[in-house]
């Protein structure tokens, strides 16, 4: 039976039967049509799921006006929507809902359920592989929601609405001199988004990654339930939530464990080879010596093993027992070292420029003097959020990563590196550690912490500069796969696993994880409307 | 003259270079008081992407402050401000107009025309020399006028170009025999301008020129700065911050070292606008909301608030009991009081 977007198609129907693909239902995950092993670095497309055909839709308006559910259906405003960060999946909601309350949310999904009608969730509109767009459907955008509720100052909490941005959350906690543990070097990742699918930051290694610092939410499930969650409440709620990639309920309030606010003494290690320094970044894990760890790399030719920490004991410490064993270069030292490599290898002449070029614009990004106070770096979120919007963003971004264990991390990121150098004249590796909690085992499973990691899980981004560039998407997805096969070939896990890239789950996860999740999906959201076809 | 004032601005791009980040949206104040996405700087740039008209953006486009804060956050270095004026233009020229014309957009109109037709006005400071152009509500309070002029050490420009910035800010079209001879009329000058929006397309007009916003002119002084405590929280100026932001930056970041006073700058170096207001509260339609005002004084516990802007002063004496002063008013310096006795009472 070949029903596609809601018409039969005898064609369709015929080439199915005849390519001897089953037919998918929308809303579910199929079976790969290729086998792990096949086509290995021959392109396979993956595209945006079909659009939501819009049957019902103005009686789901109607519905939504009686129940005073604001929508907006003009140009203007649905245009807002029309792709992610990643830019290269486009789409159009019918209608979007601002968010204000869980009352207004519940009412929206309670309507969408009884109309077969899809939403899309989206926070700060950070996914790369369109799950935060809205194939047709109405597009539910979470930042209306973006009040702190309550600063517990003695008990080091927060509770505050999910739309919020971290970098408004940070805003607000820096009056009462406080911060939040960690969130994603980005200023536009909004709390909600964030705890739906991990979060990490240059101290996840040890504090966790971010989704690990919810202590309760408030959740609308997919019926329009309001419920209460936590480690003791509705727990099994709690672990479908967090790291759920919105499948089991849209996060609308949530209280977090916060900090005292702490400017940082950087340090930065500079090498010529990843597998160095990745080992030097997991001794430091291993080790906690030091509160901040992580690799930025330009290409693999400039390695900055960047080390930071939140008080001079922590600093002096690590000074006496663990940087004399780093075997990386200070900025001085490493540009001798790269002088005399290229100039043995004058046919690098290129490269050699494109390297002084980055340096000359990005090196100052990190050291401006405004947020610099007595050697020590003010607002590190701000001061690398920017540097990253400028010198990484642009209108098309792909970020293909691997999630693995510790001790599978060195070949995972030199075999994705191998493939950056295939496809892409520049780009950057970014690869923090993630600090697992043994009690949080239920939250990771079917998420970006592969099931392998004891301890730790590594996480590498692989990131093409476009520079201006203009890439088909067929060469960026290709790009992704040979990055994605290097996963499913070594057992690795993905934190960019959903939307367009959602063809790896099944070869990722298994048959019966994935059937398990589903069967829980569809007993939570009897017309699978919620964030279709990011997962499911 | 400070070497801060003699750089020229990076070219700035296109909305169609917008990606999307939302940085700008974070510091706008139009989404801080409304937390609607669609009144935002982004909103305008993706709604141009996907071909909305500018009428159905009329929303981001009548609402937005001006205070140029979203300009320096772009990482596109999308003229953003610069954007919402030109719609503005485009929005007031729109068929049937979106907002109903109140009378002062005509006998704006009409002024620029018969400024136009005017023949230039005989210049009583001699060319070259440093000028002031204090702008509407500074030119209302005489002594306080008086008082920067002394401080300062300036003349007061007979043209200061108040029509042509009110026309900029209702998106009034400016004859341009009206543009050029005002431009003219101020080449060679070493200029002092209260009117952050004016300041910023002056940097434009005149690129070669010397320029500054009226708060570095005025806290440069000893006199001044002397007087500025740890306990003050100083409320920059935002559209002469942000529309030369790079140099602005480092130069309050040292004005903060040195006296100690807090800033009124979030996290991001932005400066909050204390008053904002959009085209409705600018033509009288509507009153303004002291959104912003609140939200710096949250957890913050001055001694006194030191304002640039006159605007900002109103605004806090509707928030808070704290003592509020014009900038100016820091700086009694004995010579001063001397010379321009008569402003003191």
């Amino acid at each position: 039976m070949g029903r596609f977007g809601g018409y039969y198609s005898p064609l369709i129907a015929t080439r199915t039967l005849l390519l001897k693909i089953p037919p998918v239902e929308p809303g579910t995950v199929g079976p790969c049509p290729v086998a792990p092993d096949a086509l290995q670095g021959i392109k396979r497309q993956q595209t945006n799921p079909a659009r939501w055909n819009g049957a019902g839709w103005q009686d789901f308006v109607a519905a939504l006006r009686d129940a005073g559910v604001e929508l907006a259906e003009g140009a203007a405003a649905r245009g807002v929507y029309a792709t992610d960060a990643g830019g290269t999946a486009y789409g159009m909601p019918h209608g979007v809902v601002i968010a204000r309350s869980a009352g207004q949310i519940s009412l929206l999904l309670k309507a969408a359920q009884t109309h077969r009608v899809p939403v899309t969730v989206r926070g700060g509109g950070l996914t790369t592989e369109g799950e935060s767009v809205a194939f047709g459907g109405v597009l539910l955008d979470m930042s209306g929601m973006s009040r702190v509720l309550h600063i517990d100052a003695a008990a080091l909490t927060v509770r505050t609405e999910s739309g919020i941005y971290w970098h408004s959350l940070a805003e607000e906690l820096r009056r009462e001199n406080l911060d939040y543990l960690s969130a994603p070097l980005n200023l536009t990742s909004s709390v909600g988004g964030t705890l739906g699918v991990g979060g990490i930051d240059v101290n996840s290694a040890r504090l966790g990654c971010s989704a690990d610092q919810a202590l309760s939410l408030q959740v609308v499930t997919p019926t329009g339930e309001i419920v209460e969650c936590s480690d003791v409440e509705n727990p099994e709620l709690f672990q479908r939530v967090i790291l759920g990639y919105g499948q089991f309920g849209i996060i609308t309030e949530a209280t977090l464990r916060v900090r005292p606010y702490t400017p940082l003494s950087m340090h930065y290690y500079y090498y010529s080879s990843l597998r160095t320094a990745i080992e030097d970044l997991q001794m430091l894990d291993r080790n906690d010596a030091s509160d901040y760890s992580g690799i930025l790399t330009i290409m693999d030719c400039a390695v900055n093993l960047l080390v930071a920490f939140d008080s001079d004991e922590r600093e002096e410490a690590f000074q006496a027992n663990w940087k004399s064993q780093l075997r990386g270069y200070g900025e001085f030292g490493f540009a001798l070292c790269m002088a005399g490599h290229y100039a043995l290898r004058p046919w690098k002449l290129r490269e050699a420029l494109y390297l002084l070029q980055r340096k000359r614009e990005v090196f100052p990004e990190f050291r401006r003097p405004e947020y610099m106070r007595e050697g020590k770096m003010h607002d590190r979120t701000v001061v690398f959020s920017r540097a990253v919007w400028k010198h990484w963003g642009s209108r098309q971004m792909v970020i293909p990563d691997l999630a693995t264990s510790a001790d599978k991390f060195i070949e995972a990121v030199e075999r994705g590196n191998a493939v950056c150098r295939r496809f892409f004249a520049h780009y950057t590796l970014y690869c923090v550690g993630i600090k697992l909690r043994p009690d949080h085992r239920p939250h990771y499973e079917m998420s970006c912490v592969p099931p392998d990691a004891q301890g730790w899980a590594y996480g590498c981004e692989f990131e093409p500069m476009i520079e201006g560039g203009v890439y088909s998407r067929d060469h960026f997805q290709a790009f992704k796969n040979a990055i994605y096969d290097i996963g499913v070939d070594i057992g690795a896990s993905y934190y960019r696993f959903g939307g367009m890239m959602k063809g790896y789950i099944r070869r990722v996860f298994g048959d019966a994880l994935v059937d398990r999740h589903l069967a829980m999906k569809r007993r939570a959201d009897p017309a699978m409307i919620l964030n279709r076809d990011v997962i499911f | 003259m400070p070497a801060f004032l003699a750089r020229a601005p990076a070219a700035p791009r296109d909305y169609a270079a917008c990606s999307g980040c939302s940085l700008c949206l974070l510091v706008c104040p139009m989404w801080r008081g409304s937390h609607d996405p669609r009144l935002t700087p982004e909103a305008l740039a993706k709604g141009l992407q996907s071909g909305a008209t500018v009428r159905e953006l009329a929303g981001p486009i009548e609402a937005c402050s001006l205070c140029g804060a979203c300009d320096p956050v772009c990482p596109e270095r999308i003229d953003l401000s610069g954007l919402v004026l030109e719609l503005r233009l485009r929005l007031a020229n729109s068929s049937p107009p979106q907002t109903p014309q109140p009378a002062v957009m005509a006998d704006l109109s009409a002024r620029l025309q018969q400024a136009a037709g005017a023949a230039p006005a005989a210049g009583v400071v001699a060319r070259s020399a440093p000028v002031l152009l204090p702008g509407p509500d500074l030119r209302a309070d005489a002594a306080l006028l008086a008082r920067v002029q002394a401080l300062l050490g300036l003349a007061l420009f007979d043209d200061d170009g108040v029509d042509i910035a009110l026309a900029l800010e209702l998106g009034v079209e400016i004859p341009q025999q009206r543009l050029h001879g005002f431009i003219d009329s101020l080449r060679g000058h070493t200029i002092v301008a209260a009117d952050g929006l004016l300041l910023r397309q002056l940097r434009r007009w005149l690129p070669g020129s010397q320029r500054m916003g009226l708060g570095p002119a005025l806290s440069t002084r000893a006199a001044v700065r002397s007087n500025l405590a740890a306990s003050d929280l100083y409320v920059i100026e935002p559209r002469a911050f942000h529309g030369d932001y790079e140099r602005m930056v480092g130069y309050y970041d040292r004005l903060q070292r040195e006296t100690g006073c807090s800033l009124s700058l979030d996290l991001q170096r932005i400066a909050i606008p204390a008053a904002s207001s959009g085209l409705a509260q600018k033509l009288g339609l509507a009153a303004g909301d002291d959104v912003q005002a609140k939200w710096m004084l949250k957890g913050r516990t001055p001694a006194r608030i030191v304002v640039e802007g006159l605007a900002d002063l109103a605004a806090f004496e509707r928030v808070c009991d704290l003592p509020v002063v014009h900038l100016a008013e820091l700086g009694e310096d004995p010579q001063m009081m001397q010379k321009f006795r008569h402003a003191f009472g």
